[in-house]
């Protein structure tokens, strides 16, 4: 038995060398790389050869805290944003693929054609959709304005990517592109609800109310904290529909992606860049755990 | 399975070898822009690359990138020492580039002596006095104008910042709202560009003489920036250009929706292609208070200091500016003005629309050749986005330029005082 468990473990451990060896290059030694230049003052005359950038510990760090310098307050604006942009998104985003999961749920003829059509915009690239919805945002050719105009709600054109609508824009956008994956999730998990339990539900006179509070919301408890965590780590992260519907005039609706993105990559400061990396990576793990301790003691009651 | 290991070993030993060998091999990298379009571009580089490899049995692998990848493509080919041997930059990057210490220094007299170029392109391949680049061509702007419009309107093109608001009204009244001008707004990467020469008509400049402090939100900057908003707050250009990219401005121009337009000579190849029946004409930048203006940009070629092939890629760019090959690309594929003084002394380049061009560019200004420029452009531009977005939110008034200036200003400043 040991032996045997011994070659086991050898086994084991050869087929996951190569991930391992993987993973160590592509991911944990760029991610402590990346740590590590955070310390520096890697910018415009250390570009070429960056092991001779200046040492400066946690300059970086204070450069974006200290609240003296622009460069701290738009990146915590920036953070401030992605909050914003989360806290709508996700939950919008919820609600509407939660109906449509319990409309899709029911019998009707041509259900999976149905269910396979929500999906669209969910498997539209993101650089498609997000083109299409910043010719939907134009100001002068723009679909938005055009129906605005026709009902009346606004006398003239207003302008939704430039100041402060643009965020509003990418919200719309983002919602749009988001909740069908939701809705997919959702359905998933409405139909692992064992129809007994309804039907137990029925008995004991409960209304369709009272069945979709007591029975299927906790049922579908755990493959929507999934859905959060995972909604929450995409949010994070959430580049593509700012960049393509923005574009050069992201201006006061920067992300942190795209503002790293531009303070990195166009401003060549790789240490403030990469400062501002490790600040986003901590508070995506910050919140993860929150998520998943929480979830762990959902399940442990 | 000890022997699928030795395969495996033996295999990657191969790859390793063979990427090491292909390194070596008598082929270079060549990274340009979209300068012409497509179609006539491909063929005739292709065909040069050839002509270039029956002479010096040297391979060039040319790729063609996108204006808005670039930079990040060329940073990151200097920040690795991979990708390109010898490739195009922006006349504006070559300094900030240059001082990365990924550019290799080359010596002008090899290619003709600094005599040979325009002042201002050569100026801007240089950085603390070195070399370190050829400049390739030169591009400037002016103002085009509709033939058509003007005539119905019965105005005549303006020569100063007032006519130009003069003759505006005019086509407002005649064409309606917003069809006197197209400018570039918050998406423009050049927005930057378009202002100065309105800046350095007026009199005024970005930075101090020495280059050590922030000059443009000053009276004249700011009366300045005011005049290019107003073209929008009075309605000669429309309220959508606050969003617009250079292209959507462009492009209002060249469908004949939009009386004028500030652009450049490499526009002239997209009016022929998309509007062939335009009735343009083409008029030095209109005078400010002071004087006339205009912004002298171009591409320059530059060599990669971690190439393993630098001599090769220096012969390319010699290639290239061979008097012949220069002709062609500028007068039959790109339409931009060649940067160097010979080619541009022929005759072609003394009539028509390429008349103005010369003469515009016989005064334009360069930017000054600083290794934090695109901070400072970047700076400039994120707060010209904010006055044009305070507009757009209803909140613009007469002191919303100046603070943005001088919020600016006050970052520029301290982007200046990292400049070694």
């Amino acid at each position: 038995m040991g032996t045997s468990s011994k070659a086991k473990r050898v086994k084991a451990f050869w087929f996951i060398l190569p991930a391992a060896i993987c993973m160590l290059f592509v991911h944990f030694i760029p991610i402590l790389w990346g740590a590590y230049i955070s310390l520096l003052d890697l910018d415009v005359y250390t570009l070429a050869d960056w092991t001779s950038a200046p040492f400066v510990r946690l300059g970086n760090y204070i450069k974006l805290f200290s609240g003296k310098f622009p460069v701290g307050q738009r990146f915590l604006r920036s953070v401030y944003n992605v909050f914003i942009y989360g806290l709508v998104t996700i939950p919008v985003g919820y609600v509407i693929g939660l109906l449509v999961a319990l409309l899709l749920n029911r019998e009707f003829i041509g259900r999976t054609f149905v269910r396979g059509l929500i999906l669209l915009p969910y498997i539209t690239p993101d650089s498609v959709a997000y083109n299409v919805w910043r010719f939907i945002f134009q100001a002068r050719i723009g679909l938005v304005n055009k129906i605005l105009l026709k009902i009346g709600l606004i006398q003239e054109p207003i302008i939704w990517l430039v100041g402060k609508r643009a965020l509003s824009a990418v919200i719309i956008a983002s919602i749009w592109k988001g909740w069908p994956f939701a809705c997919l999730i959702l359905l998933a998990g409405l139909q692992g609800i064992p129809a007994e339990l309804y039907e137990a539900a029925k008995i004991d006179g409960a209304s369709a109310w009272q069945q979709f509070k007591m029975v299927t919301l906790p049922m579908l408890a755990p493959v929507s904290k999934t859905l959060l965590l995972l909604n929450v780590i995409w949010n994070f992260h959430a580049y593509n529909q700012f960049y393509i519907l923005l574009g050069g005039s992201v201006g006061e609706a920067h992300v942190p992606s795209t503002f790293i993105m531009q303070e990195a990559f166009t401003n060549l400061h790789y240490g403030l860049g990469s400062a501002m990396s490790v600040v986003l990576v901590l508070i995506v793990i910050l919140l993860i755990s929150i998520l998943l301790a929480k979830r762990r003691a959902g399940y442990e009651s | 399975m000890s022997k699928r290991v030795f395969l495996a070993i033996v295999l990657s030993l191969v790859l390793v070898v063979s990427l090491a060998v292909s390194g070596q091999s008598k082929s270079i990298t060549f990274w340009l822009m979209p300068n012409a379009p497509d179609e006539t571009h491909i063929p005739w580089l292709e065909q040069k690359a050839a002509a270039f490899q029956a002479k010096t049995g040297v391979k060039v692998n040319i790729e063609i990138i996108g204006w808005d990848v670039a930079w990040q493509r060329i940073t990151t080919a200097i920040a690795t020492g991979e990708g390109a041997d010898v490739f195009q930059v922006g006349t504006t990057w070559n300094p900030q580039f240059a001082a990365t210490g990924g550019l290799e220094q080359l010596n002008i007299n090899e290619f003709g002596g600094k005599d040979a170029f325009m002042k201002a392109n050569y100026e801007s391949t240089t950085y603390k006095g070195k070399c370190y680049g050829i400049p390739w061509f030169a591009e400037t702007r002016a103002l085009f104008y509709n033939k058509d419009m003007f005539a119905k309107a019965g105005v005549q093109p303006p020569k100063t910042h007032d006519e130009l608001y003069a003759v505006a009204e005019k086509i407002v009244k005649t064409f309606g709202e917003g069809s006197a001008i197209a400018l570039a707004g918050t998406n423009a990467h050049d927005i930057l560009h378009n202002w100065t020469i309105i800046l350095w008509a007026n009199g005024g400049d970005l930075l101090t003489k020495d280059n050590k402090m922030a000059l443009f939100n000053n009276e004249i900057g700011v009366k300045s920036m005011k005049w290019y908003v107003d073209l929008v707050r009075k309605g000669y250009a429309s309220k959508a250009c606050a969003e617009y990219d250079q292209n959507q401005a462009d492009a209002a121009f060249i469908n004949g929706n939009v009386a004028m337009c500030y652009m450049g000579p490499w526009n002239i190849a997209g009016i022929e292609q998309q509007n062939p029946g335009l009735n343009y004409g083409v008029v030095e930048p209109p005078a400010g208070s002071k004087r006339k203006a205009s912004f002298s940009g171009g591409s320059n070629l530059v060599v990669l200091k971690a190439s393993r092939n630098k001599a090769a890629a220096k012969e390319w760019i010699k290639f290239l500016l061979e008097k012949d090959n220069m002709v062609e690309y500028t007068k039959n594929l790109t339409h931009m003005l060649p940067a160097q003084v010979e080619v541009f002394a022929d005759p072609y380049y003394e009539t028509g629309v390429w008349k103005t061009f010369k003469t515009t560019l016989e005064y334009a200004t360069a930017y000054p050749p600083l290794a934090t420029w695109g901070d400072i452009e970047n700076i400039v531009k994120q707060e010209f986005v904010n006055v044009l977005s305070e507009y757009v939110n209803g909140t613009y008034n007469d002191n919303t330029v100046k603070k943005h200036l001088d919020a600016a200003a006050d970052r520029i400043n301290e982007v200046l005082k990292k400049e070694r």
